[in-house]
């Protein structure tokens, strides 16, 4: 078990390294750069704007611009934006806790609700609450976000007056007042989630209901709840944590539609604008972050996997 | 399943457009169609909220590349100099200049008196070591027009400058003199604490203080109690940055956004149902045009012309920007001395179209197309995509072009793509570009047609894009005019000059003029002393600013 952790991690780090290419190529071969607006601008003469090319090193060649990068990121150094001139990591890191702060409670409501709604439309199929829950999730999977949040800030800020309609704070309020500014965007963020999860969570219950362990469960006459708590459960979580594990990246990653609706200063806005201005260093600041997430989640699924089944065994 | 960040890569650009979609279906998103049930009470208190729709990426104002920037930056920092209403320069750090005969020494004579943020005295010194951190090698400032012009500055005594030129340039004080003044005390920390550490916290003159800057969410502006002109009238300026045009709306409904410039024209109609706020336009200095690239059929004069009557100006004007926007007739800002105002623009006639374009040898073909020696007419109209109204303005100007039988190709592209090298400009196609230049508080206009201004390549600089493949007829009589006016220090000269130029640039229609669209804002009723005009940034007269009940 130890050696398979040692070797994925391994395993990682050239696949780390592979990615980060591939991003820096990606993002150079994406027509205009960030001087483009620069050669058009009344203020910027020839010479002004070769000085601007210098201090940014866009001069080099690309190959030197990579290997530049990439040295001094082995340091812990992903330069500085060419945007606002502060490190990448200092503006990375300001908006972590603030995606944080928006996300995690988002994971954890789709996971409370994702099971309650699952379980029950499994366990009660094809009965109107189960129609109900599946036309609800399929309503919530088809909504377009900026929609369902538009009707949310229309209800509840400008007819009901109950939260205020964005920002992720109001001067320097308490925790209610802060808790208020996170009902609407959790919700809008949990909306999709939950409707996906849901389908997969009642499938894979569904799944477990056929096999022969709880027949027998059943055959021995254990009652239909101990029946689906002690035996199906377990079972039927282990492809849903698997799941959650595999999309928890992307939620850190930011969510670029509902931080934009919400005014919420997330990693999701910071990487679309960051791409509309082609601040390179910190899209690959944003780019290695989210790829180091993906493969360390996909690690803890497997880990986790192993853990919730015993027949499965790393070696 | 959710898959927040690249799935919302593509749906980044769609909210643009979903959002200008509810617009256009008059969906009331937060209209007031419904009364708001509570129409919150007017705010008296001491503190304005203020959206934004962009951030400022940093606050150095020599690196800053966007106009929001200047907008914060404008209650902040101040200039030796500052324009009035009438795009006339004031006192604001220096009380009075002058000018030596021939125009190439500036002697300023500065306020006594005034404090930075930080309580140091404000001298002369601060003059000299602002013009030598944007000429700095390493500083790479954003621009260094005009500055790049003095040789040497003098200080006789700490409240006396004078700065020495190389050359008779008349907009020097246009750029030079409203140019903030950075404390020298602290652009001697080092040029990566002054690029970074300065851009996040800016120490002015000016009657507001920054005190705090929450990125993507807020910046905190705080009065200023030591301020050369009086302590200013509101306690706290919170500028909000509200990204989504939707949001904004409701919170304008909701109180939580007081006073914007961010509302767009397609959303005025709903921002004058709001109870609590009024809404103000004025001028601008943004000319929206077609650039005719200087190739194939479009080298024609009588061509450009006949685009030029075949294109709906006043229609658009009225029907799709409600009225606001200005038509135009050439580069100078109706509103400003240099504007010609004898040159009235041409009627939308699709008949003087077809007419002049008969008279330049163009037959339809056997499917209705303008050919020209077994040539079909056949253009590329390109705008900027993102915008849902610029689309439908696109779509009227083609449908009005395909009638006279043009083989009209509509096309969109990113921003930075249509500018970079790989824009449309650099194609041998013939093209339409459809765009805005921004003007500054000068006429000087030699960067839109001059010849020195054609890029040597697509990477090269330069505004004088149309005419990259073959330069113009009038080419070497707008160099001579263009030229000419920038040197110009005699007003009344320079006017002439500059209303020739508008009366050259409409008879060859290098370009197709089509409208100065006006600044729109909303603001609270209550609000007195505030005065947004065309010619400043937003908190220009933010120490005015105040509440009545």
């Amino acid at each position: 078990m130890r050696s398979y952790f040692v070797r994925r991690v391994l395993g990682a780090i050239p696949l780390l390294i592979g990615i980060s290419l591939v991003s820096f190529i990606f993002l150079h071969v994406m027509p205009g750069g960030p001087d483009a607006l620069l050669a058009r601008n009344s203020r910027m003469s020839a010479e002004q704007l070769a000085k601007v090319r210098r201090s940014l090193g866009l001069d080099q060649p690309l190959p030197v611009q990579y290997a530049r990068w990439f040295t001094n990121i082995l340091r812990g150094d992903f330069g500085l934006s060419f945007t606002q001139f502060r490190p990448v990591s200092q503006i990375i890191g300001e908006r972590i806790p603030h995606t944080l702060r928006l996300v995690i409670p988002a994971i954890v409501l789709s996971i409370a609700l994702a099971l309650v709604a699952g379980i029950a439309s499994a366990v009660w199929r094809y009965s109107l609450a189960d129609h109900i829950i599946s036309g609800l999730s399929f309503l919530g999977l088809a909504m377009p976000v900026f929609w369902f949040g538009l009707m949310l800030q229309l209800l509840f800020s400008v007819q009901l007056g109950w939260l205020p309609s964005a920002d992720m704070t109001s001067g320097d309020g308490g925790l209610v007042a802060s808790a208020k500014h996170l009902v609407m965007p959790v919700t809008t963020l949990a909306i999709g989630t939950v409707a996906g999860w849901s389908r997969y969570v009642r499938a894979s219950t569904l799944e477990v209901f056929r096999q022969d362990f709880v027949r027998t469960a059943r055959a021995k006459g254990l009652a239909e709840r101990l029946v689906i708590t002690r035996h199906a459960l377990r079972n039927a979580l282990i492809p849903f944590v698997t799941v959650v594990a595999m999309d928890i990246p992307f939620f850190l990653s930011g969510a670029v539609v509902t931080e934009t609706i919400f005014s919420w200063p997330g990693l999701g806005r910071l990487f679309f604008d960051a791409l509309r201005a082609r601040d390179y260093p910190v899209l690959m600041g944003l780019l290695v972050y989210a790829a180091i997430l993906i493969v360390v989640f996909n690690i803890i699924a497997d880990l986790l996997y192993a853990w919730l089944d015993p027949r499965i065994k790393y070696r | 399943m959710n898959r927040p960040i690249f799935a919302s890569l593509n749906r980044g650009a769609a909210i643009i457009l979903a959002a200008a979609l509810i617009a256009a279906c008059a969906v009331p998103a937060a209209s007031p169609a419904t009364q708001p049930p509570a129409a919150r009470p007017p705010s008296t208190s001491s503190s304005i909220i203020v959206a934004k729709v962009e951030e400022p990426e940093t606050l150095n104002p020599y690196i800053t590349q966007l106009v929001t920037s200047y907008d914060v930056l404008s209650g902040v920092m101040e200039g030796l100099m500052d324009f009035d209403t009438n795009q006339v320069l004031q006192p604001q750090l220096a009380e009075s200049y002058q000018v030596s005969e021939g125009g190439l020494t500036y002697t300023f004579k500065l306020r006594r008196g005034v404090k930075w943020h930080d309580g140091r005295p404000f001298t002369a010194a601060d003059v000299v070591a602002t013009w030598k951190i944007i000429m700095d090698e390493n500083f790479a400032a954003f621009s260094t027009l005009g500055w790049d012009k003095i040789t040497d500055i003098e200080t006789p005594d700490d409240y006396t400058v004078v700065m020495k030129t190389s050359e008779r340039y008349a907009p020097f004080m246009s750029y030079v003199a409203v140019t903030p003044i950075s404390p020298k005390h602290l652009i001697e920390k080092g040029l990566d604490w002054f690029k970074q550490e300065f851009g996040r916290k800016p120490i002015g003159t000016g009657p507001y203080k920054l005190t705090r800057w929450e990125t993507g969410q807020f910046i905190e502006l705080e009065k200023f109690t030591d301020y050369w002109g009086g302590a200013p009238k509101l306690d706290k300026v919170i500028i909000k940055i509200v990204p989504d045009d939707n949001t904004l709306m409701v919170q304008l409904t909701t109180g939580e956004v007081q006073l914007t410039d961010a509302v767009s024209a397609a959303r005025i109609a709903e921002a004058r149902k709001l109870p609590n706020s009024v809404v103000l336009t004025r001028d601008g200095l943004e000319w929206v045009h077609m650039d005719l690239k200087n190739i194939g059929f479009l080298m024609d004069k009588r061509v450009r012309q006949a685009l030029d009557y075949a294109t709906p100006k006043q229609q658009i004007v009225d029907r799709m920007l409600g009225g606001l926007a200005t038509i135009s007739i050439g580069d100078q800002a109706p509103g400003t001395p240099y504007f010609n105002p004898n040159i009235k623009p041409r009627p939308y006639d699709l008949a003087a179209a077809a007419r002049l374009l008969e008279e330049a040898g163009f037959k339809k073909n056997a499917q209705g197309i303008l050919e020209k020696d077994g040539q079909p007419f056949v253009i590329e109209h390109w705008i900027v995509a993102g915008d849902q109204l610029t689309k439908q303005i696109q779509q009227v100007i083609a449908a009005s072009w395909r009638q006279l039988g043009i083989d009209v190709q509509e096309r969109e592209e990113d921003i930075k793509t249509i500018w970079g090298p790989n824009g449309y400009q650099f194609t041998q196609a013939m093209t339409a570009g459809m765009y805005s230049w921004t003007n500054a508080n000068d006429p000087d206009n030699m960067f839109y047609w001059h010849s020195s201004q054609i890029p040597s390549d697509p990477t090269g600089t330069g505004g004088n894009l149309p005419a990259y493949f073959n330069k113009y007829e009038q080419q070497a009589k707008i160099d001579e005019l263009t030229a000419a006016g920038a040197a110009e220090i005699d007003p009344e000269k320079r006017k002439q000059i500059y209303w020739q130029i508008q009366e050259l640039l409409f008879e060859e229609t290098p370009v197709i003029f089509m409208y100065w669209p006006k600044r729109i804002y909303v603001a609270p009723k209550n609000l007195t002393g505030f005065n947004p005009n065309t010619f400043n940034f937003l908190l220009w007269d933010v120490e005015n600013w105040a509440f009545t009940n």
